[in-house]
């Protein structure tokens, strides 16, 4: 089944090759296009990943270009990690658009929301399957056109345009270092090949120098995809598109390609420690700095958003520490409750009509299912204890002590405490007390939407017992298994570990409850002392402020000097140059008098002239 | 001085003159009738050449002819018209500084030449060629238009005969137009 | 008899052509520029005629020449008046200044 691995891309193309024509008349067909299309695709994954468990690998390659010695070639690679990836994506662009299907019914667009979802899906999975760098990043790329597509579906709003702009410009900067880093790696190492990359890496062909440097430009193109700081501003922007687009970005496609690439570069980086070393204090520092933002934030959606760029700076954190497993788990589990969770916010916006927490509150009860389903995405990706994330949070806080990195490991831990105190915040504030919300008529989402939400739940829950130091780490042995050149650090469980995370967990949640739920505290306690940190924390640190009057201003106030120059003075050129043109013409016009006599003097001056050169220089009189 | 170069002297000044009374009249029919004893002098300095029947045929075409074919055409048209110069100043003084710089160069050229034909005319080497040229002129013009000349002496009577009809042409569709639109 | 330099005549046949040649270019009356024509054409005649006697063969073939080219220029004045003709029954008018229907 391995050899088939290319089909798993190749459904979610058709569907969009088909809805592109079909999509604008169908309605519901649409969406069942794209769901069963996707599911086609999931099965697929899912048998390449069974078959790939027993061991089977796959590296078809065919020549797509040659240029004298160099060979550029196209294809598809299946080791665990891409496998792994292939079912995780599948299966959450699967669930997505059944969710979509519920959740747009009333777009009268819905027919090219699916299509895009398919592009986005394709282009997700082939990026995954792709066995060179240069076919990475053509869908890499792909995946960033198909985000700005879709977080501007509702192009009608000034913000969602703006948003989807800002998503495609901020990306670009990491996009463009990571080109740069490949056209290096090609020029060191000869190949897009990642395998003859890493071979060349390990046989110290390429400088150290020269392997931090490309290493260091690749994490920047991480960094732009996975919203990490300092590129992390478009994501929380990016809530703008429709949630489950939202959900879709921030679990599975758009922003665990950054992830991915870090992981899948993982030699690369094993052979630089300073490498290593940046990814690590990027990863660390972006997952506090998010979680303090998430804190404060009002709209459900955004805080989120800057859960999810936390978590991501866990997972780069996991790899910068060595914890390639810990990453690459914490990658699937938090795919699991972030698009649970995603899900589940949608429901509610779906429910109540607006995304500001402060106008929901009440709705345990009106949302028989969400609720529940809500409160187990935000135990798991708290880490409470047994669930997911516990697990998948536990192994990176191993591998980030096992690492020796003190600090690192101490942010972490408040970056946990953070997380889970904001998760149940915004529990607290949706479900718990007495309703807020303008809107009469509060009822449960379809069954299209609780389905997938279910499943994610469950998913959710029991995600984390792929992997656990108490009852077998399945993940661990299989990556080792097959890839043991990456130097997987095989940790065990350090109950002291476990213990101080869980404690640290249970505190955060009981502070929400004290002031959220059983308001013991006051709201304002912080915010009455010191409301410079509540207002710095709200402004998000003020870095798209920052970004506005620095990079902004500097740019456009250089464009309009550029504008500046071209219109005056390259457009001058080209007016003056005209003004010639019409002069000359003017003249010549005049010539042009249709009088005989005129043209009879033109001619006698002509030859006058030409006997007078002759004469002069003695053609005919010597 | 001789009387040959007497002769010239008076008949060039005549052209001349025609010449340049032509262009200083206010008149049109003052400046034909100026021309006219330009063609009539140039007549005379045919026979200073030894060509008796040209000047006899210039006098017939030229003063007869072409004067009052030329005469006709102002009268049919305009004939109390002035002829005032045309065109700009500018057109004018060009117009003028080319002819004289043309005048200047061609004279340049031309002001020492003297081919073989009066040299030998001097010697009196070729004397019975020169003898021949005036003797029994219209003879010798005769026989060589019929003889090495029939082919473009013909070509020449059909142009003069294209000529005859393309002005009748020109003439009678103009007066059958004139007519209809009298009508 | 034979006693005149040939350049004298040739000096003479300029003067006249380049007096037809300002006429020519710069009268406003067709039927003058015509003439002025016919002047031209006679300054040539009278050099093909002098260098009929005082040429490097001095033979009747350029008298011959002269007369052929008197022919050709009582053509061209019939066929030009006749034209000039049409031209002033249609415009009205035998000025050639604003005869420049080559200019719209």
């Amino acid at each position: 089944m391995v050899d088939y691995a290319w089909l798993v891309p190749l459904f979610p193309l058709l569907s969009f090759v088909i809805l592109l024509f079909f999509g604008q008349r169908w309605r519901s067909g649409a969406a069942y296009t794209g769901v069963i299309l996707t599911f086609l695709s999931f099965v697929v994954a899912v048998t390449v990943l069974i078959d790939q468990i027993g061991g089977s690998t796959a590296a078809v390659t065919f020549d797509w270009l040659r240029i004298g010695d160099t060979v550029l070639s196209m294809g598809f690679a299946v080791q665990p990690l891409n496998a792994l990836m292939l079912a995780l994506v599948a299966f959450v662009s699967f669930l997505v658009q059944l969710y979509s299907k519920g959740y747009m019914a009333e777009d009268p667009r819905i027919g090219i929301f699916f299509a895009y979802l398919g592009l986005f899906t394709f282009s997700m999975l082939a990026l995954v399957i792709s066995p060179n760098l240069l076919q990475f990043y053509i869908f890499w790329e792909l995946v960033g056109v198909c985000s700005f597509l879709l977080i501007g579906f509702y192009y009608y709003k000034e913000e969602a345009k703006a948003a989807a702009k800002k998503a495609f410009i901020v990306t670009r900067i990491g996009d463009v270092a990571l080109f740069i880093g490949m056209i290096l790696l090609f020029w060191q190492a000869g190949s897009f090949a990642f395998a003859d990359i890493f071979e060349a890496v390990e046989a110290g062909n390429i400088a150290p120098g020269m392997v931090t440097l490309t290493a260091i430009l690749i994490f920047v193109g991480a960094v732009g995809k996975s919203g990490q700081f300092p590129l992390h501003t478009w994501l929380p922007d990016a809530m703008e598109g429709p949630t489950p687009v939202s959900a879709l970005i921030h679990a599975a496609t758009m922003v665990a390609a950054g992830v991915y690439l870090v992981a899948l570069m993982y030699p690369l980086y094993l052979a630089s420690s300073a490498a290593m070393l940046t990814v690590a204090i990027v990863g660390g520092f972006t997952a506090i700095f998010a979680a303090s933002i998430g804190l404060v934030q009002r709209d459900v959606k955004r805080v989120l958003a800057y859960s999810t760029v936390s978590q991501l700076g866990y997972m780069m954190l996991a790899l910068g520490v060595g914890g390639y497993v810990a990453g690459v788990f914490h990658l699937m589990t938090h795919a699991f409750f972030k698009a649970l969770l995603f899900l589940a916010a949608g429901s509610v916006i779906h429910a109540v009509n607006t995304q500001d927490i402060e106008k929901m509150g009440g709705l345990w009860k009106k949302l028989r299912f969400t609720g529940p389903l809500f409160l187990a995405g935000a135990l798991a990706i708290s880490g409470f204890p047994l669930l997911s994330g516990f697990f998948s949070k536990d192994e990176i806080f191993v591998a980030t002590l096992g690492a020796g990195r003190w600090i690192l490991f101490a942010i972490a831990l408040i970056a946990a405490f953070f997380t889970a105190f904001y998760m149940f915040r915004l529990f607290f504030l949706i479900f718990q007390g007495e309703a807020r919300h303008e809107e009469k008529d509060v009822y449960e989402s379809p069954g299209s939407m609780l389905v997938p939400m279910i499943v994610l739940g469950v998913c959710a829950v029991l995600g984390g017992y792929v992997n656990t130091a108490w009852f077998g780490t399945f993940l661990a042995d299989w990556f080792g298994s097959s890839t043991n050149s990456l130097g997987i650090d095989e940790s065990g469980g350090s109950p002291g570990v476990t213990i101080i995370a869980t404690v640290v967990v249970l505190g955060g949640i009981y502070l929400a409850w004290l002031i959220y739920g059983k308001r013991a505290i006051s709201r304002e306690w912080l915010s009455g002392r010191v409301p410079w940190v509540h207002k710095v924390l709200y402004r998000k640190y003020y870095v798209d402020e920052g970004y506005h009057h620095t990079i902004v201003w500097f740019t456009s106030g250089f464009s309009r000097f550029l504008g500046f120059f071209d219109r005056f003075f390259v457009n001058g050129l080209v007016e003056l140059s005209a003004v010639l043109v019409r002069a000359v013409g003017g003249m010549v016009r005049r010539l042009q008098s249709g009088q005989v006599q005129t043209y009879g003097t033109v001619v006698l001056i002509g030859f006058v002239v030409v006997i007078l050169i002759m004469a002069v220089t003695g053609g005919y009189f010597q | 001085m001789s009387g040959e170069l007497l002769a010239f002297f008076i008949l060039a000044l005549i052209a001349i003159g025609g010449g340049v009374l032509m262009l200083n009249m206010r008149k049109v029919i003052h400046m034909v009738v100026a021309l006219v004893f330009t063609f009539l002098s140039i007549a005379g300095l045919y026979v200073l050449l030894s060509a008796e029947f040209v000047a006899v045929v210039q006098v017939l075409i030229y003063s007869g002819g072409v004067s009052i074919i030329m005469l006709f055409g102002i009268m049919l048209t305009r004939h109390n018209d002035r002829s005032e110069v045309s065109g700009g100043r500018l057109r004018r003084f060009l117009a003028g500084l080319g002819v004289l710089v043309f005048f200047a160069i061609i004279f340049y050229g031309i002001k020492d030449l003297a081919l073989g034909g009066g040299e030998i005319l001097l010697s009196g080497q070729s004397q019975g060629g020169d003898q021949a040229l005036y003797e029994n002129n219209t003879e010798k013009i005769g026989i060589s238009l019929y003889t090495n000349y029939i082919i473009p002496f013909e070509i020449t009577s059909v142009l003069l005969l294209v000529a005859l009809v393309g002005a009748i042409t020109l003439a009678k569709r103009d007066e059958a137009k004139e007519l209809n639109d009298d009508e | 008899m034979n006693d005149l330099p040939l350049s004298l005549f040739l000096v003479l046949a300029l003067v006249l052509f380049c007096v037809g040649l300002y006429g020519a270019l710069s009268k406003r009356n067709a039927v003058i520029v015509l003439i002025s024509i016919e002047l031209m054409l006679n300054a040539v005649n009278l050099n093909l005629v002098a260098f009929s006697k005082y040429g490097v063969i001095p033979s009747i073939k350029g008298q011959v020449f002269a007369l052929f080219t008197i022919t050709v220029a009582a053509a061209e004045a019939a066929v030009g008046l006749a034209i000039l003709f049409a031209l002033y029954r249609t415009r009205g008018t035998v000025n050639v200044d604003d005869m420049d229907d080559l200019k719209n």
